[in-house]
């Protein structure tokens, strides 16, 4: 096992870069810039290549749930399957639990992929000629597990993923939603170190998708992997995520909390994005707060600094009375609690 | 109206990529024309310019036969014991058996309807007398086939494994389907020496690339994802090729099999023409060499069933399956050895069966009173498609018309009188803002009036340029001239002409009929019934037995090869008018009914624009189709190309065979990019 201050995933300066002689280009690039990130990818533009992903820098913590979020384009899916090694990384480092993997060889690279990775993808990904409970046990197949050991350990990931009674169904016989649960039991079936789930929920209709968003998080509580997760959707992102790094055109403009996204977003460019977004639902009360005693009034609802910001809201309401409601005329209808108002302005949590 | 003539001035100043390709044409073309009579080499290329490239082409292929002729006869030898059980096997089992096997297969591959088809199919065969040779010719693809696909598979998994590898295999796959059938076999010949052993090589060689085309295809389109699951699977590479990509390309390579199984097919009966083999495509040579047509048609015929069979049986194989019963499989099985072993005394020599001879006889008969009741009109048929058509299109008008067929002679006042009709023409629609339009319309006064045959070669070589340049480019316009100039040198020039113009009508026909009919069966879905299945059967029948009715009706001659090539080649133009034409997408009709298009506006303004790239392509199939055919045509008489390679293979002569194949393969090679540059751009200007 690694050690608390190594992170499972690092990348530092990492790019990948498309054009024959790739490498070369972005040698000299980044000499004739001296090193600008922005400039030598302008450079390699002028030129013809593209620079798809440009000089990212991030950590993935041990059990960090960590979303990279950006718009079609914006170079997260390259940066997705250079970090797998589906694609060769054009300059930099990844580290995989302190082991650098660009320029690993094919066989340490399958070594890892057998033990220490797993992946979802978009369009499931799902090998239509074998039934669900085959494609689950494939990845233990190709290391020579037996067929016994490997029926029983899909069986587990497929009770996992509620897919009990379907083990014998080919792919074109599933629902959307349930090909996923079979990508997911998949992506488990050697019970990985490190996830990757390339905009895995992207496919599906909006309710299926918050059911398969709801169970993912419920299998991570258990399981507490390394997740890279891919999303267009802020506010998928902001649901599940521990940390948030937004990539545009290629480079990674903003990494934080979905709180630090929401209300400190540093350009105008992660403003548009979290701008439909009900902040109140996404930031806490320790993101707004003044440390230090401070000056303060005599009431006190109860706060605590994990509480929501609608939910700190409906606290502080609570001290008021209720106060009246007046139809067209000016006569007294109703008296309403202003933490009802609070109340019902909240997104049920689900 | 005004419209057009007020844009005019700036049109006419500013000339299109594809005016200024006609209009240089056009230019070269006069000139050759008008200097004619002082500089006659401007129009014949001269016999003292020819280079012996022929006989160089002929010596060193044999020096490199020679060279590797004991590698091949080893190979040969090889060959011959799998034949020889295969021969055997299908020889000897009695047909019951042989019935029930192919009963029981259909069943097993596709229920009660394939199991009718084969047992029918079979017992037509058993009737009809061939079943001996038809087992023989069964033997030869049972032993090509499985050689065929193991090679082609194995190159299609090289060539996608290795991506260098992958654009070479297809540049060679792309010139292996324009060489000419016929061509393979001169040299084949020389190595193998006559026999069977040639016919299953050829075949083998000529069924392999569809094999080869529909594994990369079928690799190449699976889907992403799934490739890349297999790679985070820990898979090496091994793994994820024969474990996940070939299985997902299942579909795809199945339609690699029915097309390597009906290559194959119409291979070995190609192949009956070197003789020295007891085959069904040999019965239908001599049947129809010795004018017994009724013979010639049952035979025919039996091949025809058998293409079918095979099809549509492999064509199951692609196609998603339903399970069925085993259990039927193995009844029918002991049905037919109990049946066997019940009448084993009993049993007719399938050869001495003549159930369908007296059919064969009436059919005969029935041609000949037919051929006697009808033969004046068909005779007129006949001479006036050759007189008003065919032969001015190949000598031109100014020899073609003469005043024992038209009635009187032409002169050169006609010709005159010709291109000042054709100019006029030309400059009203230029006028009109045509001005393209109205220099074709020139040009192809001009070529009608010298026919192709006698078109000068400067002329041709600009025209080729033109083409290709405003079709794809400088590089195929270099690519057209350089390939066409090795033509011209060699020698074989005006029998490239001659197969030009012949291919040339048949295409034009073709394009014109086939896209009416196209365009019918797009517009009124009844017509379609009709026509698909006899499209169906034409491009199931092998290529040979085109030949035999349009021969019964119509004797030997030119005639009767373009009605063969015509059939032949008409089904791609008939498919791709009707696909492209019906495949509108649905919002874009949606939109112009909603705009109040009528249904003729809508064909004109939105279905047709949006069919062209595929229309062009099913013009690219009928091209190539037709060069196929022009080679096996040669045997009821053509001149050109196709004859030169089917003497060649007579004679012997691999020089010959193979500069000859090799021209018909520049001809369709050029051709073809040609068609595709168009269609290229038709797609890039829609968007697709």
């Amino acid at each position: 096992m690694t050690d608390a201050n190594t992170p499972a995933i690092a990348c530092r300066n990492l790019w990948q870069v498309f054009g024959p002689g790739a490498e070369k280009a972005l040698t000299d690039a980044l000499a004739r810039s001296g090193g600008d990130a922005d400039k030598a990818a302008a450079d390699l533009r002028e030129r013809g290549y593209i620079p798809a992903v440009q000089d990212a820098n991030f950590d993935v913590r041990d059990g960090e749930l960590f979303v990279i979020m950006g718009l079609s384009g914006s170079g997260k899916s390259t940066l997705i399957r250079c970090i797998s090694q589906l694609l060769p990384g054009t300059g930099g480092e990844i580290r995989i639990e302190g082991e650098n993997v660009i320029g690993a060889s094919k066989k340490q690279l399958t070594e890892l992929r057998r033990k220490k990775l797993g992946m979802v993808f978009q369009h499931f990904g799902l090998f239509p000629h074998m039934t669900v409970a085959e494609n689950v046990a494939y990845p233990l197949k190709v290391q020579g597990v037996g067929r016994k050991e490997r029926r029983a350990r899909a069986q587990e990931v497929i009770s996992l993923v509620g897919l009990e009674g379907r083990e014998d169904s080919f792919p074109r016989q599933l629902s959307g939603g349930q090909r996923q649960r079979v990508g997911i039991a998949r992506s488990l079936a050697v019970n990985p170190d490190i996830w990757f789930l390339d905009e895995p929920f992207s496919a599906l209709d909006p309710l299926i998708r918050r059911q398969l968003q709801d169970e993912f998080l419920r299998i991570q509580a258990t399981l507490k992997k390394s997740i890279v997760f891919i999303t267009h959707d802020i506010a998928e992102a902001l649901k599940l995520a521990d940390r948030i790094a937004i990539m545009r055109d290629g480079k990674i403009v903003q990494i934080g909390t979905p709180a630090d996204i929401v209300l400190r977003p540093v350009d105008d460019y992660v403003r548009e994005f979290s701008k439909d977004v009900a902040k109140g639902r996404h930031a806490r009360v320790a993101s707004v707060m003044h440390e230090g005693e401070g000056e303060r009034g005599p009431d006190d609802p109860g706060l605590t600094t994990t509480m929501t910001l609608d939910e700190a809201l409906a606290h502080c309401m609570e001290l008021y009375e209720p106060v009246p409601v007046r139809d067209k005329s000016g006569a007294i209808v109703g008296t309403v609690h202003p933490s009802d108002l609070a109340a019902a302005l909240q997104v049920d949590e689900t | 109206m005004s419209a057009s003539v007020d844009v005019l001035p700036v049109q006419s100043a500013r000339l299109t990529a594809g005016s200024w390709a006609a209009l240089i044409t056009l230019v070269v073309g006069a000139v050759c024309l008008a200097l004619e009579p002082i500089a006659p080499w401007l129009v014949t290329w001269p016999a003292a310019w020819v280079l012996p490239a022929t006989d160089w082409v002929g010596t060193g292929l044999a020096w490199f036969l020679n060279g590797i002729k004991p590698v091949a006869r080893l190979f040969s030898d090889i060959m011959a014991y799998p034949m020889n059980w295969a021969n055997f096997v299908l020889g000897k089992t009695p047909w019951p058996i042989v019935i029930g096997v192919v009963t029981a297969l259909g069943w097993y591959l596709g229920g009660l309807a394939m199991a009718s088809l084969g047992f029918f199919g079979l017992s037509f065969v058993l009737a009809s007398g061939y079943w001996a040779e038809s087992m023989n010719t069964l033997a030869l693809v049972a032993v090509s086939v499985p050689v065929a696909l193991i090679v082609g598979g194995a190159i299609g998994i090289l060539a996608n494994e290795i991506p260098r590898l992958k654009s070479i295999v297809q540049a060679v796959l792309d010139v292996m389907q324009t060489v000419p059938t016929f061509a393979y076999l001169t040299p084949l010949l020389l190595l193998f020496g006559f026999g069977p052993v040639v016919g299953l090589i050829a075949s083998a060689i000529y069924a392999a690339p569809p094999m080869a085309r529909n594994v990369m295809l079928g690799l190449e389109r699976v889907e992403h994802e799934v490739k890349e699951a297999a790679i985070m699977s820990g898979g090496n590479r091994f793994q994820q090729l024969f474990q996940v990509e070939i299985p997902s390309a299942a579909t795809q390579i199945m339609v690699g099999v029915n097309q390597c199984l009906m290559a194959a097919l119409s291979m070995v009966i190609i192949a009956a023409v070197i003789g020295g083999f007891n085959d069904i495509g040999w019965e239908v040579l001599l049947t129809m060499r010795k004018a017994q047509f009724g013979e010639s048609l049952l035979a025919g015929l039996v091949i025809v069933v058998f293409a079918v069979v095979i099809d549509r049986m492999s064509g199951v194989l692609a196609t998603e399956r339903q399970r069925h019963d085993t259990r039927v499989v193995w009844a029918i099985l002991a049905f037919a050895a109990v049946f066997t072993v019940a009448f084993w005394a009993r049993l007719p020599n399938p050869s001495e069966l003549t159930l369908l001879d007296p059919v064969a006889q009436a059919v005969d008969q029935g041609l000949t009173d037919f051929t006697l009741t009808n033969g004046a009109w068909l005779d007129a048929l006949k001479n006036n498609s050759m007189f008003y058509v065919l032969l001015p299109l190949r000598i031109g008008l100014d020899q073609a018309v003469l005043p024992f067929t038209w009635g009187f002679l032409w002169t050169p006042a006609m010709s005159y009188g010709l291109f000042a009709a054709g100019a006029l023409m030309a400059l009203l629609m230029a006028w009109r803002g045509h001005v393209t339009g109205g220099l074709t319309v020139l040009i192809a006064v001009g070529m009608l009036e010298t026919g192709i045959a006698n078109l000068p070669w400067p002329f041709v070589l600009t025209g080729a340029a033109a083409l290709g340049w405003v079709a794809g480019g400088r590089r195929l316009a270099v690519l057209s001239v350089v390939l066409l100039s090795t033509i011209l040198v060699s020698g074989l020039w005006e029998r490239a002409l001659l197969s030009l113009y012949l291919s040339g009508a048949a295409v034009f026909s073709c394009a014109v009929v086939g896209g009416m009919i196209g365009l019918a069966s797009a517009v009124w879905e009844p017509v379609w019934k009709v026509v698909r299945p006899i499209c169906d059967m034409l491009q199931t029948i092998p290529l040979f037995v085109f030949l035999i009715p349009v021969l019964m009706v119509f004797q030997i001659g030119e005639f009767s090869a373009f009605l063969a090539i015509c059939a032949y080649a008409i089904v791609p133009m008939i498919r791709y008018t009707r696909h492209g034409l019906v495949n509108t997408p649905d919002e874009m009709m949606e939109a112009a009914i909603s705009s109040g298009a009528t249904e003729w506006q809508i064909m004109r303004d939105v279905r047709a624009p949006y069919a062209a790239p595929t229309i062009l392509l099913g013009l690219n199939q009928t091209i190539l189709y037709a060069f196929a055919m022009l080679v096996i045509a040669a045997l009821i008489g053509t001149t050109g190309l196709g004859q030169s390679i089917y003497l060649a293979l007579g004679q012997a002569d691999v020089g010959l065979g193979i500069s000859a194949g090799a021209a018909m393969a520049i001809l369709a090679l050029i051709a073809d990019r040609m068609v595709q540059g168009f269609a290229e751009e038709k797609r890039k200007a829609l968007g697709l």
